[in-house]
């Protein structure tokens, strides 16, 4: 019963998707909208079941000899499932407004619904083929909405998006292949599978391979050296794919990275060793750079998508600290980068919609003319920047609390201070949209203002994300609990 | 079974062929039908002679001491006779409708008849002369497929094809002869023939002898530098490109690498001398040459020619592994590579026949005219780059699984070489795939006008293959383990 009731939060949306494909009728958006709002209701219901209980393990079948498919449901499963559903039902509301002005929403709405059901299935996944499996299904199946408008612009984009997360793909596939030799399965096991008999005498390969896997998924994390494809695909989808993209989508990546680290490798391999000097240099160097990246970029969209680069790297270097509050800080800012920044895009996609507008510095006075729309976009941007009690803070108090006691010689005090900077520039790119929307200045016509708020359907995702953001630092409490139970588990 | 069925399925098809130009059919319908009740008919002997394998070597024409034409079916031929008799009748029903507007269509069919025999006979052979018999016989017989439309081209690649072949088959002989003077025997036993005590002293002699007899064979396999002969021939009719170019011809170079190897010179002779060291880097050569070549080939056809180059000599790397293991990723990767090239290659006949478009920029915004070739397109491009749950990632596996386990930094390296290789698959499958399904947002379809869907006789086994390729990603391990007791010598 159980099985069927997992195995249907991810066919079910994924069944839906191809038949609203498929369908031959020519509906309106608000019609699709609906249905796929009506999906992914039944598919939330689906797992709040699953969430319920213990951990579930599922063995569906064999690709070949050695390849089985094979499902878990973990603590840290859950709660990427659960951020996932949750941004996912919001971006729909969104979208059914939004998409009203692109074409092809047929294709939109099935491949949302789609790539929903693939997440399930990359969050349930209980080995690393079966984790594989769904990542490149991921990939590709986010590309149509990568391409959605179809201008050159836009199917360049995808293309790159494609090859980009194809090549980490790959890497993370010859680690894959080496692994398989060195451990005694691929089954994710906190502390790791390696098989140390096997494994002796062979541990530069093995540091090789743990390398190039973090490199690979840092791909979709859009970690230096490889995050130029982010900056170009997340900005050019409809507003509601990219803020699905960068608050969700980038976070599989992570979430592959803490499977392979965490359950595969073993964090005992890799401490000390250069692969987390590597690991913590790449993730430092990204935070830095997208930071400044963003701080210079004029188009609101991209700049949001050069803050995810960043972002996301902050989520790295908690990683790559191997440390138990380091770890809790990472998974926290997981949870609240997928609301802060959803919101911020979905902001972002709300004044494209209403205004037109798409550069920062034709935003002066905007927050007169969508005042609510903006007071959202500043509550996200003040939980990002870390400003207390909103959620951004709790999420970098642990991250820096974990780099001081981590025992890593010159990270141990560069870390915070490049987070305190990195901070400091996200107040910089991302509030002057806000002074400039609220306080136009002097020279501002108000005799034509006319106030441009977005609707209903757009509001409610964006305020209750952005609520979400601040509420979610204030009542922490459970959150962190649960969060830390899985550290407790992991390290 | 009686042993004699052996020949009977081999002069079936050719008798079969040949009465095509005797008997004076009323009509081409009549005539189609009968072509079509000879392949089953002997598709189905073949399967039986499979199930019901016939013990024994059948001596059919005797020489002289030692030299003679006999049958024998051993794990080996068992794959490689099953896997032809599964394409052929599905390749032949294809031809016909495709075949409608090209003349002399009896000779064709005629050849294509007999070409089905002939490479039975390569696979049913019990010794090296036998094989080598039919060997020489398969290049005679493709020849007048090859220059079907006799244009100034096609006679050019013809003739190209047919020095490049009988050149290949005359260095194949100095191997041959030198086996009779220093093997037991010219049978083929799994773990060679070579008369150890006579063959230590001249060791050096003999590795340089089995490279000459490997390239030579590797001119079929088109291995680098041997291999410009198979785009060339893509001029032929696609019938005969995609059964001939990408399966028979082709694979029946690397059978006869893989009886070379394994059978007569013996793996244990030949590991870790200087020759697998050199044949092997060969094909890794010829691994990421041929996918470099695709990616800058702008013919749809030549291009899918240059990713066989790749693909063979993925097998060939396999098969150089020169354990058991490594036999078992050749023999998989010449099944699966064999329905996915297949697929893919008569897809592109598909759009040729229907569109008259043969180059890969004219090709934008088909997909939505023709669904059912695209989608079969898009099923065999996502098999060749290795997504898993298709063939293409089953074979890769067991590949990488085989180099890893031999332990050699060579191997590791062709590893690296099958990923590098898959990415630029998918640069040059799906910028095809990109092209059709996303013209462009100022693309008109009313410009494609009434392009269709080709009628069932092509889209069955279009679809077939498909769902083949789809069938060997999710249930290869019978498959796999059957691979591997022929790799063991169970058969």
């Amino acid at each position: 019963m159980k099985a069927g009731i997992l195995l249907l939060n991810m066919c079910f949306p994924v069944l839906a998707g191809l038949m609203m494909l498929q369908g031959k009728r020519e509906y309106t958006g608000k019609k699709l909208a609906r249905r796929s709002l009506a999906a992914m209701v039944i598919a939330a219901c689906f797992l709040v079941w699953n969430l319920t209980g213990d951990p579930l393990s599922l063995h569906l079948c064999s690709l070949g000899k050695d390849l089985p498919v094979y499902f878990h449901v973990d603590a840290i499963g859950k709660l990427f499932a659960s951020v996932v559903t949750l941004v996912w039902i919001l971006a729909i509301c969104f979208a059914g407004e939004y998409m009203k002005k692109e074409q092809d929403q047929k294709r939109f709405f099935g491949f949302f619904l789609i790539v929903y059901g693939v997440l399930m299935g990359l969050c349930y996944a209980g080995n690393l083929i079966t984790f594989y499996l769904f990542y490149e299904m991921m990939t590709l199946t986010t590309v149509p909405l990568v391409l959605h408008t179809r201008t050159r612009e836009a199917i360049t984009a995808g293309m790159k998006y494609l090859l980009y997360s194809l090549s980490g793909a790959y890497l993370v596939l010859f680690s894959t292949y080496m692994l398989n030799r060195y451990t005694t399965s691929l089954d994710f096991t906190p502390g790791g599978t390696l098989d140390l008999a096997a494994a002796e005498g062979h541990t530069t390969l093995i540091l090789v391979c743990a390398c190039l896997m973090i490199l690979g998924f840092g791909v979709k994390a859009g970690m230096f050296p490889m995050h130029g494809w982010l900056s170009t695909a997340h900005p050019v989808a409809p507003a509601p794919a990219s803020a699905v993209l960068s608050g969700v989508i980038v976070k599989m990546g992570v979430l592959g990275a803490i499977r392979v680290v965490y359950e595969i490798i073993g964090p005992e391999v890799i401490r000390g060793t250069w692969v987390q000097t590597v690991w913590l240099t790449l993730s430092l160097i990204t935070v830095f750079m997208g930071s400044m990246l963003a701080y210079r970029e004029k188009i609101l969209k991209k700049r949001l998508a050069y803050s995810t680069v960043s972002q996301i790297s902050y989520i790295l270097f908690g990683l790559a600290l191997l440390q138990p509050q380091a770890l809790t800080g990472s998974l926290l800012h997981v949870v609240f980068h997928a609301c802060i920044k959803s919101c911020l895009f979905l902001c972002a996609g709300a004044v494209i919609f209403c205004t037109g507008k798409t550069r920062t510095d034709q935003l002066t006075g905007i927050g007169k003319e969508m005042p609510v729309t903006i007071w959202c976009y500043t509550i996200a941007s003040l939980a990002l920047t870390g400003i207390p009690p909103a959620s951004g803070f709790i999420s970098k108090w642990y991250l820096a609390e974990g780099a001081l006691s981590s025992g890593t010689s010159v990270f141990a005090v560069l870390g915070p201070v490049v987070l305190l900077i990195s901070a400091l520039l996200t107040a910089g790119y991302l509030l002057p949209v806000s002074m400039k929307g609220f306080l136009p200045g002097k020279e501002f016509d108000y005799a034509h203002l006319i106030r441009k708020e977005a609707n209903l359907a757009m509001l409610i995702p964006v305020s209750m994300l952005s609520l979400l953001a601040l509420l979610l630092g204030i009542f922490c409490g459970p959150l962190v609990q649960y969060v830390e139970k899985i550290v407790e588990v992991m390290l | 079974m009686s042993q004699y069925w052996m020949t009977v399925a081999i002069l079936l098809p050719i008798i079969g062929g040949i009465l095509v130009k005797v008997i004076p059919f009323p009509n081409q319908k009549i005539m189609k039908i009968y072509l079509e009740c000879v392949m089953v008919v002997t598709s189905l002997l073949v399967f039986l002679l499979a199930w019901n394998r016939p013990e024994g070597t059948l001596e059919v024409v005797h020489f002289m001491q030692g030299l003679s034409i006999s049958f024998r079916i051993d794990g080996m031929s068992m794959v490689f006779s099953v896997l032809i008799a599964v394409l052929w009748p599905l390749a032949m029903l294809y031809s016909f409708e495709y075949m409608e507007r090209e003349q002399h269509q009896r000779v064709f069919f005629l050849f294509y008849s007999v070409t089905y025999g002939v490479t039975l006979g390569i696979a049913y052979a019990s010794d090296m002369l036998s094989m080598y018999f039919f060997y020489e016989l398969l290049t005679l017989v493709t020849v007048p497929l090859i220059m079907h439309s006799l244009s100034r081209q096609a006679i050019h690649a013809t003739r190209k094809y047919l020095y490049y072949s009988l050149g290949g088959a005359a260095f194949a002989l100095i191997g041959i002869v030198f086996l009779m003077v220093y093997g037991s025997q010219l049978d083929f036993v799994l773990g060679g023939v070579l008369d150890l005590a006579k063959a230590g002293e001249k060791k050096q002699v003999l590795l340089v002898v089995y490279l000459i007899a490997c390239l030579g064979f590797g001119v079929k396999a088109a291995m680098f530098p041997m291999g410009s002969w198979l785009p060339d021939a893509g001029v032929a009719p696609t019938p005969v490109t995609a059964l001939l170019h990408a399966v028979a011809v082709v694979k029946a170079g690397v059978f006869a690498i893989i009886r070379l190897t394994y059978y007569s010179f013996g793996t244990d002779f030949l590991r870790g001398t200087w020759v697998q060291a050199v044949v092997m880097a060969l094909a890794m050569f010829s691994v990421v040459y041929g996918c470099t070549r695709a990616v800058m080939e702008r013919h749809i056809k030549r291009r899918l020619a240059y990713s066989t180059i790749s693909n063979l000599s993925y097998i060939i790397f396999s098969a150089m592994i020169m354990t058991p293991l490594g036999l078992v990723g050749a023999l998989t990767h010449m099944v699966c590579h064999a329905v996915m090239k297949i697929c893919s290659f008569l897809c592109a006949g598909a759009i040729m026949h229907q569109t008259g478009k043969t180059f890969i920029d004219d090709l934008n915004g088909y997909a939505k005219k023709m669904p059912v070739v695209f989608g079969c397109f898009l099923v065999s491009a996502l098999g060749l780059m290795g997504v898993p749950g298709l063939a293409g990632f089953i074979s890769k596996w067991n590949i990488a699984q085989a180099a890893v386990d031999s332990g050699r930094v060579q191997a590791y390296l062709g590893i690296g070489c099958l990923l590098i290789s898959a990415f630029l698959t998918s640069i040059y499958m799906m910028s095809i795939v990109f092209r059709a399904y996303f013209p462009g947002k100022e693309f008109h379809y009313e410009e494609l006008g009434e392009i269709r869907d080709p009628s069932w006789r092509m889209c069955v086994p279009l679809v077939l293959f498909a769902a083949g390729v789809a069938g060997l990603g999710l249930g290869s391990a019978p498959l796999v383990r059957f691979f591997t007791d022929v790799a063991n010598g169970l058969y």
